[in-house]
């Protein structure tokens, strides 16, 4: 379940980014080339980052990847990581909600005035942020979301547990997921010169 | 805005990064804070246009282009080939190997912005040959560690694009003025290995490639110089900006994976999650990065503190090596880019109104990040370089083999303060 909402919003991010590249590179030969500019690419390199970006937050959340420094975390007392544990992913919800909080302001000030940008386009705001805004609240969804499973664990005392889920990825990790990768890159390229020497 | 009361926010801010708390979270809550403490809630208000403003600014969006670039060519198994092709060229320096270790990670290093996946890469392919052919394992390690960290270095680099936004510098600038100091570095590298194995007298040397089968690698080492090309060459001639030139670096790596046949779902699943994950990570930090800028700007910190500096009497040279030691002992506990953020907002205006130049603090910033990635107990590269050994020793022959790259840096640092010109003059040309 979680892999498949994982795949299918990475799909999204990347088709978004994948996109921009192929509409941006055009733009850029296009202008050099033949003086000739589709205008506009930038702007749109900045509502894919507004949905991309928001997107991508869940997706780090999903993978913790949101840093957390873990240099002194394995040395601590089990309830005391699980305390630190919890309080992340406490925190990490505060700062989700508040930022969809900040995003409402946003999204009411733009319908308020009906802002468009300062731009040839003159596109009404309120269509990026909209898209930009549900992305926010997905993520303050999951990070809420996390937070409670946290929660239910603390409270019903399954600490190990909670310690398993939640605590910092730590480097080494990091390197596993690396070498798993490394791995299937080996056996499906069929050794190191991808089978072509 | 009294100084005492801006170190304490800041020794706040270090022991809750410390303490495990998500970054992006200690510096929000910091700027947050210190907002609502200054100017009452209604500061609250001013945060939701800087929001909105971080996450539209189309500078910005080079970050995930960046990572993706280096993804492609990464998961494709492009840049695994480079190894093979470097060996062959580099092998029958005195050093062997070794030299291929550095020259291999700062190759990969103008593609990727992953220090994990750079060493990781290059780790696995190396570290088998290297003890096969009867390598010291401590300066096999060390000099993996150590090329490692020449990814921020060298251009394309992402932790320069964070530099540049939160300091309101020209990204083109930057990446350019690495050029000069990450080569001169690998140089350095490359000859205290020359050096450091002829005076062991038990230099190794790999045999001689003929010459046909050497020319025939070169092919491997395409890839990556035209993706490299393709975004340096755009910006260096002003053709594009730094988001443009990361989506040709795109289209051209693209090209490059579908070249290789490994255009398939399966590795652009990979890619696109691991990018994901990254530029997620790396957005929410700025994203609190620039709150907390809010409050730094709004309450005048920076001045107050470019005033207790001056008060204090250092010179500019003074002023540097005080910050060498500081980010020395602050790399030791922290990485990479949550060091950057939570100090430049402070050290960029002291410096600037001391008279140093904007693009070359850059560079030294980002030298400073190098050295904490190879300095114990916390250095990125010694526990990546340490997993991948095959045989289980203990991580203190990475420390160990790596000291000397450490002292090779700081030394590279003070060439870089005593003689500026060597990260100012290609930028100057542009």
């Amino acid at each position: 379940m979680k892999d498949r909402i994982e795949t299918a919003l990475a799909t999204v991010f990347g088709a978004i980014f994948l996109i921009l590249s192929v509409v941006v590179a055009v733009e850029t030969v296009a202008r050099k080339l033949f003086n000739f500019s589709l205008q506009g690419a930038d702007e749109l390199g900045g509502y894919a980052l507004a949905v991309g970006s928001t997107l991508a937050f869940s997706l780090a959340l999903m993978g913790r990847s949101h840093i957390r420094v873990d240099v002194f975390h394995e040395r601590l007392p089990r309830r005391v990581q699980a305390a630190l544990n919890w309080l992340s992913i406490a925190a990490l919800a505060a700062l989700g909600v508040f930022l969809a909080w900040t995003a409402t302001k946003v999204v009411f000030d733009t319908l308020d005035y009906g802002s468009t940008a300062q731009t040839p386009w003159a596109t009404p705001l309120i269509w990026p942020q909209s898209v930009w805004y549900v992305c926010l609240l997905v993520f303050a969804l999951v990070a809420v979301a996390y937070a409670a499973r946290a929660s239910w664990l603390w409270v019903s005392g399954q600490v190990d547990e909670l310690n398993r889920e939640f605590h910092p990825k730590s480097a080494k990790e990091e390197l596993k997921e690396e070498l798993e990768d490394l791995g299937t890159r080996r056996v499906s390229s069929g050794g190191p010169d991808g089978g072509r020497s | 805005m009294s100084p005492v009361i801006v170190i304490a926010a800041f020794v706040v801010m270090l022991a809750m990064m410390l303490a495990g708390i998500p970054i992006a979270v200690a510096m929000a809550v910091v700027g947050i804070v210190g907002g609502i403490s200054a100017y009452g809630v209604p500061f609250l208000d001013s945060i939701a246009p800087v929001v909105w403003g971080v996450q539209n600014d189309n500078l910005l969006t080079s970050i995930p282009l960046f990572v993706l670039l280096g993804e492609l060519l990464l998961r494709s198994g492009i840049a695994d080939r480079m190894y093979l092709a470097l060996s062959a060229w580099l092998g029958r320096l005195p050093g062997g190997l070794l030299h291929t270790n550095i020259g291999s990670c700062a190759l990969f290093a103008a593609t990727s912005g992953s220090s994990v996946a750079t060493a990781a890469t290059v780790g696995t392919v190396a570290l088998p040959s290297l003890i096969a052919r009867g390598y010291p394992m401590r300066h096999s390690l060390g000099s993996l560690a150590a090329g490692g960290t020449l990814g921020i270095l060298i251009p394309p680099s992402v932790n320069m694009i964070v530099y540049g936004s939160l300091t309101n510098n020209s990204i083109g600038q930057l990446f350019v003025a690495g050029i000069v100091p990450g080569l001169l570095l690998t140089g350095c590298f490359m000859l205290w290995i020359w050096v450091s194995s002829v005076a062991s007298g038990k230099a190794i040397r790999e045999e001689r490639v003929p010459l046909a089968q050497r020319m025939r690698t070169l092919r491997y080492l395409v890839p990556p110089l035209v993706v490299f090309g393709a975004v340096m060459g755009s910006l260096y001639f002003g053709v594009a900006t730094t988001t443009e030139s990361a989506a040709l670096g795109v289209i051209a790596a693209l090209f490059f994976v579908w070249r290789a046949g490994r255009l398939e779902w399966g590795v652009l699943r990979t890619c696109f999650i691991s990018t994901a994950r990254v530029s997620g990570m790396i957005l929410l930090i700025i994203t609190a990065a620039f709150i907390l800028n809010l409050t730094i700007s709004l309450t005048g910190v920076a001045e107050a503190m470019t005033k207790w500096v001056a008060g204090l009497g250092l010179s500019t040279t003074g002023l540097l090596l005080a910050l060498v030691v500081f980010y020395l002992i602050l790399g030791m506990f922290m990485d990479v880019l949550s060091m950057q953020v939570a100090t430049i907002p402070i050290t960029y205006p002291i410096a600037v109104a001391m008279g140093v130049d904007p693009i070359w603090f850059g560079i030294f910033i980002v030298l400073m990040c190098e050295l904490g990635m190879i300095t114990p107990p916390v250095g990125m590269n010694l526990f990546v370089v340490h997993g991948i050994r095959p045989d289980k020793g203990d991580i203190s022959d990475a420390m160990w083999g790596a000291l000397p790259y450490v002292l090779i840096m700081l030394g590279f640092t003070m060439l870089l303060i005593a003689a500026p010109s060597i990260a100012t003059w290609l930028p100057g040309r542009m």
